[in-house]
């Protein structure tokens, strides 16, 4: 090689090398904030045998009856205490109670304990067994349902159960979940219910899957003493803002619930709900005659969580909804606004206002609005 | 001799423009890559960050939310949250007023479980969206799997040299639309990050305060959420009890009504 084109080799090779450094030397401080990271140190901690969960509700009700038609007091007040309990040893035994202890004043004074849920459960594998009484909703509607069968009775102008009033039912069941798959066998025993309740012993399957976005679920069962029945529920999510829900049940007759929902970028959500049951036992309104036939309802409902784009109003809740009988033209009015205080306290006020003809399903209500007021303490 | 001494010279003078064509493309090599930054492996980088809170494939970790409002503090939220995968989320509530509630997000399907409805109700991914933190910020953590990266710039945040990545979501289970997204060019740790809605809004921003390492792993510690709408409002996120765990499929199943 020429010597005198070795020093440019040299020089140029020198240049690629330069040119071909990553990335620089960390400086100084960023070692420093490295070093200390990593004095930062933790021990995953061990998994517990035991879990023991707990919450309790304190709620003070009073509710005033307005024009009230009846020869009753026009104060309601209620004040319940409503421990639940959950015990989990190893992820196979559990043991589960909600009770609801009411002291009631209103045509007398009584105090009453009510059992909501007490039951024990198995978990072996895929397989899950519970024993007891457990509150199963079946159902998809919010007001209403059509396929719920094992569903406590639900109210459509206090469809979250405000007060956790609703008891469950006394069952054996079985669940055998794989992924998004699970069939369910429960019996249900009305043996502990008041015959008021019209509770006949129920042997129900369900097969819930959930597939391209649908959550379905086929169910199928009988009524000793009673009907045999079929129904099918669904739920899908459209988008950002849309969801739909549906039933359809066959008990001597059908019964068809469909349903949607849409959330607004604000953050407020409005529900809709129409419903058609058969004027048979199972469906029946004491309100209506059983000549009546078939009804036909909807519900509306506008609610927002968290008023936070105002200013002070972050933490109430609003709501409004409306629940109306078709056929005859009657409906009532529901509003309700919550407002917490601190981490254990809220307070609400429910106002309800029916309205129709004095022998419509709504009208018919012995007052002309029902106000209830409430302070709830939760630990 | 009179011959010799112009090819010395010229000798003398091809070696001196050599040298100095070499200078000025070594010069123009140096200037060029300065100029020029370093363009990452972007979708490697966040993946990389996604293990600063996803530090093993199933797991479990306690969050606690403190919302701020004009510096003092306010109300405090607790969350159990159990991650199996990039699609499973369970996340049970844990604070007074929320115990018995649960979220569940099977990648892009969402329900959550009230005490007062005793089901799980289907939400759609704008009612996730609630409070200063949302239930997204605490069970939506893995970026890699809801957005779709891309190179924007390197700068200096503070004393540390960042990767700016902007990442635009590519599902709708994404609680953000449009993220950008600042890593530390070191070792891909999270550093600080501005979250924007369909809209383009800008809605919050986030710098990550805090890690400690857990078995070997570095995890975030701390996290706070700056509200950008309303400028005096913020939330502090902490992380702990942050262990791997065998979590079973039936824990992660959309019809699970036990309130705990």
């Amino acid at each position: 090689m020429n010597p005198r084109l070795l020093i440019p080799a040299i020089l140029l090779a020198a240049a690629m090398q330069l040119a071909a450094q990553e990335t620089p030397a960390p400086s100084a401080s960023t070692q420093a904030t490295a070093n200390q990271d990593n004095a930062a140190q933790d021990a995953p901690p061990p998994e517990s045998r035991r879990d023991l969960r707990y919450s309790l509700a304190v709620i003070d009700d009073a509710t005033l009856y307005s024009n009230l038609q009846a020869p009753l007091p026009n104060v309601h007040n209620q004040f319940l205490i409503e421990p639940t309990l959950t015990l989990r040893y190893k992820p196979r035994w559990s043991f589960s109670t909600s009770l609801i202890g009411v002291a009631d004043r209103y045509t007398g004074a009584f105090t009453q304990l009510r059992v909501k849920e007490a039951y024990a459960g198995l978990s072996a594998g895929d397989f899950d067994f519970m024993l007891g009484r457990r509150m199963v909703r079946w159902g998809t509607g919010y007001a209403f349902t059509a396929a719920g069968v094992l569903d406590p009775p639900r109210m459509p102008t206090n469809p979250t159960d405000r007060l956790n009033l609703n008891e469950g039912r006394d069952m054996v069941k079985a669940d055998y979940v794989h992924g998004p798959q699970a069939l369910t066998v429960a019996w249900s025993s009305a043996a502990l219910t008041p015959a008021a309740a019209g509770l006949h012993d129920t042997t129900a399957f369900r097969y819930n899957v959930l597939v391209h976005g649908f959550d379905t679920a086929l169910i199928a069962g009988h009524d000793r003493g009673g009907d045999s029945f079929g129904a099918l529920a669904f739920t899908r999510v459209l988008g950002e803002a849309f969801e739909i829900h549906g039933e359809a049940a066959w008990r001597e007759q059908a019964a068809i619930l469909l349903g949607g929902k849409f959330t607004t970028p604000s953050g407020i959500t409005f529900i809709g709900e129409f419903f058609t049951p058969p004027n048979i036992p199972y469906f029946q309104n004491p309100a209506l005659c059983p000549l009546d036939g078939r009804q036909h309802y909807l519900f509306v409902s506008a609610y927002k969580n968290r008023l936070r784009e105002l200013p002070h109003w972050k933490q109430w809740d609003l709501a409004a909804s409306a629940v109306a009988n078709l056929n005859d033209r009657s409906y009532t009015a529901v509003f309700d606004a919550t407002r917490r205080f601190g981490n254990h306290f809220s307070s609400y006020l429910h106002i309800e206002v029916p309205s129709g003809s004095s022998k419509s399903q709504y009208g018919a209500t012995p007052y002309s609005a029902a106000t209830s007021i409430g302070l709830r303490f939760q630990l | 001799m009179s011959s010799t001494y112009p090819n010395r010279i010229n000798c003398i003078l091809r070696t001196l423009l050599l040298l100095m064509l070499i200078g000025f493309l070594f010069t123009c090599i140096v200037v060029c890559r300065a100029a020029t930054p370093t363009v990452p492996d972007v979708a490697g980088a966040l993946k990389r960050s996604d293990s600063y809170r996803n530090g093993w494939p199933s797991y479990v970790l306690n969050v606690k939310i403190t919302s701020f409002e004009s510096g003092k503090p306010g109300e405090v939220k607790l969350y159990e949250v159990s991650q199996k995968g990039t699609e499973k989320t369970y996340v049970e509530f844990m604070s007074p007023r929320e115990k018995g509630q649960h979220l569940l997000m099977l990648g892009d399907d969402m329900w959550v479980y009230l005490p007062d409805t005793s089901r799980p109700i289907r939400i759609t991914p704008l009612e996730r969206l609630s409070g200063d933190a949302s239930n997204g910020d605490v069970a939506r953590t893995n970026y890699a799997a809801d957005y779709t990266p891309s190179y924007v710039r390197t700068e200096k945040v503070g004393a540390e040299e960042c990767y700016v990545l902007d990442l635009a979501a590519k599902r709708k289970g994404a609680t953000y639309q449009r993220i950008l997204y600042w890593l530390r060019v070191q070792d891909d740790r999270p550093v600080k990050a501005e979250f924007y809605l369909t809209s383009g809004k800008l809605i919050k921003s986030a710098t990550f305060d805090e890690f400690l390492t857990v078995a070997g792993h570095p995890q975030l510690r701390r996290l706070t959420l700056h509200d950008e709408i309303r400028h005096n409002s913020s939330s502090v996120l902490e992380y702990s009890g942050i262990a791997p765990r065998e979590l079973p499929d039936k824990l992660f199943y959309q019809g699970r009504t036990d309130r705990f």
